[in-house]
């Protein structure tokens, strides 16, 4: 009780003085000190969760009083959302006042009346949202005020550790000057900007295998070079081997065989074994010989193209939709009982 | 927690949004939906770069890379970059279709970290940009490749297998 009503005391104002009086005699020197500073935490919104954070926001009034008033008097001019004037004006109250069971009633007909230059919902919303969350705030500053000296350091770094996480949880961009810490838009918005690139590093070295364990930024992003760089000449080796490879097959079929493996690949490890399963899936529904019959393939493109359009929507399901695919199994994997098939069903077509 | 929220997400759908967070990336890049994706891309490519050079090492790598870049639909820098630059002439649909704000070729140092300028290099598109906005383009790019390369390997792995299995139902049918 006694520092806040030092505190009052010593802002020039008397115990004798009325605490309207005091009050409106304050917000003024805010506003004044508003546009002395039109400070980016005149961005009113951003003081949403700030004010909720009531506990160390109790505790961060006593001990900056005058850094929350300036920030008090940004907000009411802009014509916040309802609850911030009344919980600034509540707040502001709890760090001043000690006691506001006699004054309960006073202050809160001087606050309305005495914020003339103030827009006007405000004191309307100030009133009707003052008082059912004004014996919350007045026990958190009780509580806070009952503890002040050996917390100073601590709520002073809870104060500044709380908001800092903030600013990378909430929508808007804002962030509380810490202890000492200049409050100009520009230190403020390298800040944030620093912690979005450290987020961001954060998540890269997840990425990355081993990162993790490296500290220190500029190691960090040679090791992210040096791994990008591997995948991409690990790309180039193995469109080397697909070269190598590929005249001598044809693609008709292989997306078909591909979606299915690709679904077994992603479910983890893969034989070639499996492979045979689907080819021999595949034989059922065969019309065509790929391998020895190339010309004809050429003319089935176009279908195909259509099929794969559909199969692209469809494919989010299921990997089972080479079930309409005409142009079927490309490979016989296992030739002891796909090759008869495929030498009857070539008799029947050609 | 956001992480985790993503990850809850991503396990749902197939496909996920990209809002920002590289651990999107990741999760974007290692769905099934997109492995089929970008196979299917891949063969397409393939066949159609099997018109040109056959050998064609370069031509391969190329569609690949070109592959890759269509299935992440232009949402990220470097794919609209690799498609841009394959297509000359076509350079406008693929910006308008990425959405792709006028790049201001500005080298402001000031935004720029210089041992960031190393990532910008090898990420392709990236050369000079705001260092958020890298660190989240190499995400994707990484995620990307890892992608690329898990399934060339295995297409890889399937024609050889295949290739080799092939000329012996030929020798028993001739």
């Amino acid at each position: 009780m006694e520092p806040a009503r030092s505190s009052g005391g010593g802002s020039g104002n008397s115990c004798t003085y009325t605490p309207e009086i005091a009050e409106t005699l304050r917000f003024e020197e805010e506003i004044q000190s508003l546009m002395r500073d039109g400070s980016s935490p005149a961005n009113g919104s951003s003081f949403t969760a700030l004010l909720g954070l009531a506990p160390s926001q109790a505790v961060e009034l006593l001990h900056e009083p005058g850094e929350i008033y300036r920030r008090s008097g940004a907000l009411l001019p802009l014509g916040c959302s309802p609850t911030f004037p009344s919980n600034a004006a509540l707040v502001e109250r709890a760090a001043r006042f000690s006691v506001f069971a006699a004054a309960g009633d006073s202050p809160q007909a001087s606050h309305s009346g005495g914020h003339a230059p103030l827009p006007k919902p405000e004191p309307a919303d100030s009133d009707s949202g003052e008082r059912p969350q004004r014996p919350a705030k007045r026990k958190d500053a009780d509580r806070s005020k009952a503890k002040p000296p050996p917390k100073k350091s601590r709520s002073g770094e809870e104060g500044k550790g709380k908001p800092t996480e903030e600013s990378e949880k909430l929508p808007y961009v804002h962030v509380r000057a810490r202890r000492g810490q200049a409050t100009d838009s520009h230190s403020l918005a390298e800040r944030a900007r620093r912690e979005k690139i450290n987020a961001r590093m954060k998540l890269l070295q997840e990425l990355v295998p081993g990162c993790s364990k490296i500290s220190g930024t500029a190691l960090v992003l040679d090791e992210i070079i040096n791994h990008v760089q591997s995948l991409q000449r690990l790309v180039e080796f193995l469109s080397m081997r697909l070269a190598a490879v590929t005249p001598r097959i044809d693609f008709s079929g292989i997306d078909s065989f591909l979606s299915a493996e690709c679904g077994r690949v992603t479910a983890g490890g893969g034989e070639m074994g499996m492979w045979t399963e689907e080819g021999m899936g595949n034989v059922g529904r065969q019309e065509q010989e790929n391998m020895c019959d190339i010309d004809v393939v050429q003319t089935e493109t176009q279908e195909e193209r259509q099929q794969w359009d559909r199969d692209e929507t469809q494919d989010q399901h299921q990997p089972h939709v080479f079930i309409g695919n005409p142009a079927t199994s490309l490979f016989a994997y296992d030739p002891a009982t796909s090759v008869p098939l495929h030498a009857n069903q070539l008799k029947t077509e050609l | 927690m956001l992480a985790s929220a993503s990850i809850e997400a991503g396990s749902t759908s197939g496909k996920k949004q990209r809002t920002g967070s590289p651990n999107q990336a990741q999760i974007k890049w290692r769905t099934g939906a997109q492995e089929r994706i970008y196979n299917r891309r891949l063969i397409e490519a393939l066949r159609a770069a099997r018109g040109a050079a056959r050998p064609g090492a370069h031509a391969v790598k190329e569609a690949a890379d070109s592959a890759l870049a269509l299935t992440a639909r232009g949402q990220s820098r470097w794919s609209r970059a690799i498609l841009t630059s394959r297509l000359r002439r076509r350079k406008l649909l693929v910006k308008a279709v990425g959405r792709i704000r006028r790049r201001r070729r500005s080298p402001v140092p000031s935004k720029r970290d210089p041992a960031a300028m190393k990532v910008g290099r090898v990420v392709p598109g990236c050369r000079s940009l705001p260092a958020p906005t890298l660190l989240e383009e190499a995400a994707d790019y990484v995620a990307a490749l890892e992608m690329q390369v898990k399934a060339m390997r295995a297409l890889a792995d399937a024609l050889s297998s295949a290739r080799i299995a092939s000329p012996e139902s030929e020798a028993a049918e001739s």
